[in-house]
């Protein structure tokens, strides 16, 4: 909805309204035409009664048939007059047509006007002079009498009385009495008196309806305002309304939370805290509320290291995630917790407050260090045993004891191969733990890796002839260095090999490309001749545990934890990992390292 | 690199049966001459009357661990110059690097296999200056 638009005043320099000209003409000439027609009752009840009398009084005289012609004349006109009236009242188009209303209306006065001069011409030279006098104190009363009447349009009544005085005047100028020609000489003057006044008149019923119509618009324009005002205040009571519900809301969010929330000034002063936050410090509100939050959170020493990047957390208004702080509790234990910093601040760029929110990670800690601790062991107690069963088998099974039978060595065979297969998958164990935990650290260096795949080809030989298939190179091998850990990187090889060995088709060869893919990157490509990846495990090769097909994992072995563990390396190196099937069937297992520089 | 081939070593390890595979391996394959202790606490004795070229330590012993006799073998002027090889199941990349800075000639992480170890360990010798 648009605001009212007044028309001002250039000059003034203020919003003072100029009401006359912000009322519709249209609307204001619709009222003085309908106030016209109001009046008209009275006007042609006025002229029917008047002409009554006069046909009374000029009666007696030559023209009798005249004077009945003439009555006649005004019954005509005052029943059209009527008429038109009516037609006026029943109208629908008052105000649109109003404008062909009133030259209707400025006809009807002429008519009226015309009779009345009619009269004045025919009967004042043909009567005595009584009724002369007689007439013409009733001519002067009709031209009076019809101010009040027309005036609201004063060409109306320019029209009115002109069609009285004019005839009247011609007939005094030819009367051939002196007398009577200065009198016509002095018609014409008080014709345009009253003329001047009807038009005065006329101003002034101008003025008055103009206000009228701006006062209406005004407080028409003052409803919808306060229409708009109204519809306004709703919508913001209903905004208080969300505002309130979310608020309360966020209250019980913070109320309700397991982590302690304090809000604390620019300050460090505590302005508020859930009772997470009091459980974990073994204060109450009332006691922390207007101290800084150091007092109750930190042991005395480190006060003013906390307090000094405090100050410089409140200059740089930056958010802090994962701050981890050893704090002390009201009866002096020490609990570690995680923190994060969130400042609050105004259009102003001020710091009006800030929330933090902390978590107790002492227990959550000791169970890292715990798990950690077993893991470590258990590595070792179980390499330790591994290594004396696989160490046996393997000298065994190599001959240098001696000659064994063929079906003990085809046993041994199987027992090494088993006790290998338990020790991969305890390495993957621990290669998943350390990468979780962020334990694992890479060593990146300038690794060539036409040499690390030549390398991971020979050490992988063994698993090449084990599935009957080949490793072999397509084209050169690409003599580019990519920034990367050469173990890690080894690992990640020796995985998609030993898979592509598993599942390609026995006599066929395993392809390893090495590309410049022309960007930042080298792409080490291993090319399968396998029955391909099932639809429905595409997305989740790269989980954990994922085996495309569970009779997979007895007949051709693995953990399923390879590709998890490969797909973290690479992307720990700032590489990516991915496969795309092969042309001819096949797929191909490919990742991309940084190239050194 | 050492003038003559690898010959004689002493390996510390409490475990008999890794003892015994470690000796067959390296005696069978390697065709070298090997003395095997098990306690730590006299490792160094021995390493003086057997005069080994190079000493293969384990890290977790009772007693003593393998960095701890590594370390005594440094303050002892017979061994100090020997060159030290550890087999480990459990030393982190980082504590291979402390090794190495120490002065470990090299680290065979376990399990290893018995097939491989007398190459793995004339590699390391041969690296030596």
């Amino acid at each position: 909805m648009t605001p009212p638009n007044y028309a001002t005043d250039p000059n003034s320099g203020s919003e003072k309204i100029n009401l006359s000209q912000s009322a519709d003409p249209r609307r204001v000439l619709a009222d003085r035409v309908e106030q016209m027609y109001s009046q008209m009752p009275l006007g042609i009840a006025g002229s029917l009664i008047i002409s009554i009398i006069a046909a009374y009084e000029l009666r007696e005289g030559r023209y009798v048939e005249i004077v009945i012609f003439w009555a006649g004349l005004v019954v005509l006109l005052a029943a059209a007059s009527t008429g038109l009236y009516w037609s006026y009242r029943k109208t629908a188009t008052k105000a649109s047509e109003a404008v062909q209303w009133m030259r209707w209306l400025a006809i009807s006065a002429l008519a009226n006007g015309a009779t009345w001069g009619f009269a004045g011409a025919v009967f004042f030279p043909s009567h005595a002079d009584e009724q002369q006098v007689f007439l013409a104190f009733l001519l002067a009363g009709m031209v009076a009498g019809g101010v009040p009447i027309y005036a609201i349009s004063w060409p109306v009544y320019a029209l009115y009385a002109a069609g009285i005085v004019f005839p009247f005047t011609y007939v005094l100028g030819n009367f051939g009495n002196r007398l009577f020609a200065e009198i016509a000489l002095l018609v014409p003057a008080f014709y345009a008196m009253n003329v001047g006044v009807a038009w005065r008149l006329n101003q002034v019923f101008n003025a008055g309806y103009r206000l009228r119509h701006a006062y209406g618009k005004l407080t028409e324009d003052y409803t919808a305002l306060n229409r708009q005002l109204e519809q306004q205040l709703v919508e913001l009571e209903e905004a208080r309304r969300q505002v309130e519900a979310s608020g309360r809301k966020l209250a019980l969010f913070a109320e309700r939370s397991p982590i302690a929330v304090f809000e604390l000034d620019a300050g460090g002063k505590v302005l508020s805290v859930n009772p997470a936050a009091e459980n974990l410090f073994g204060f109450t509100f009332a006691e922390m509320s207007g101290h800084p939050g150091t007092e109750f959170m930190f042991p005395g020493e480190f006060k003013a290291e906390i307090e000094a990047r405090w100050r410089q957390f409140v200059d740089e208004r930056k958010p802090i995630f994962g701050l981890r702080y050893n704090n002390t509790r009201r009866d002096g234990s020490e609990v570690i917790c995680e923190w994060n910093l969130t400042p609050l601040v105004n259009p102003e760029n001020q710091v009006v407050s800030v929330i933090i929110q902390g978590r107790d990670i002492t227990q959550q800690l000791e169970a890292e260090r715990i798990k950690q601790e077993f893991t470590s062991t258990l590595s070792h107690e179980l390499r330790t045993p591994l290594t004396s069963i696989i160490g046996s088998l393997q000298l065994i099974n190599s001959g240098v004891m001696g000659d064994i039978e063929k079906d003990i060595l085809e046993l041994t065979t199987i027992a090494e191969r088993n006790g290998q297969r338990l020790l991969d998958l305890i390495n993957d164990i621990l290669d998943v733990e350390k990468i979780e935990s962020g334990k694992l650290t890479l060593m990146l260096e300038a690794v060539e890796l036409g040499e690390l795949v030549a390398e991971s080809l020979t050490l992988n030989r063994a698993y090449a002839e084990r599935f009957k298939v080949r490793f072999a190179t397509a084209g050169e091998l690409s003599s580019v260095s990519a920034n990367a850990d050469r173990k890690r990187t080894l690992q990640v090889m020796t995985n998609l090999l030993s898979n592509a060995a598993k599942f390609s088709t026995e006599g066929t060869a395993v392809e390893v490309t090495v590309e410049n893919t022309g960007g930042e990157t080298v792409r080490i490509s291993v090319h399968d001749t396998g029955p391909g990846i099932p639809e429905n495990f595409r997305s989740r090769i790269f989980g954990r545990f994922a085996q495309a097909d569970m009779s997979h994992t007895r007949q051709i072995g693995g953990t399923g934890l390879g590709l998890s563990i490969c797909k973290r390396l690479v992307e720990m190196m700032g590489g990516r990992i991915g496969f795309s099937d092969r042309a001819g069937g096949g797929t191909t297992f490919w990742f991309e390292l940084p190239k050194h520089d | 690199m050492p003038a003559q081939p690898l010959n004689r070593i002493c390996y510390v390890e409490d475990d008999e049966d890794i003892q015994k595979i470690v000796r067959m391996s390296l005696e069978r394959i390697g065709k070298m001459t090997v003395d095997v202790v098990s306690d730590p606490m006299t490792a160094i004795e021995r390493m003086i009357s057997f005069k080994p070229e190079l000493v293969m330590l384990d890290w977790m012993m009772p007693g003593m661990d393998g960095p701890t006799l590594f370390r005594k073998m440094r303050d002892t002027p017979e061994t100090r110059d020997l060159p030290v090889v550890f087999i480990t199941a459990k030393a982190s990349e980082r504590e291979q690097n402390e090794l190495r800075a120490l002065g470990a000639a090299g680290t065979i992480l376990k399990p290893f296999s018995p097939k491989d170890l007398p190459g793995q360990l004339r590699a390391i010798w041969e690296a030596l200056p």
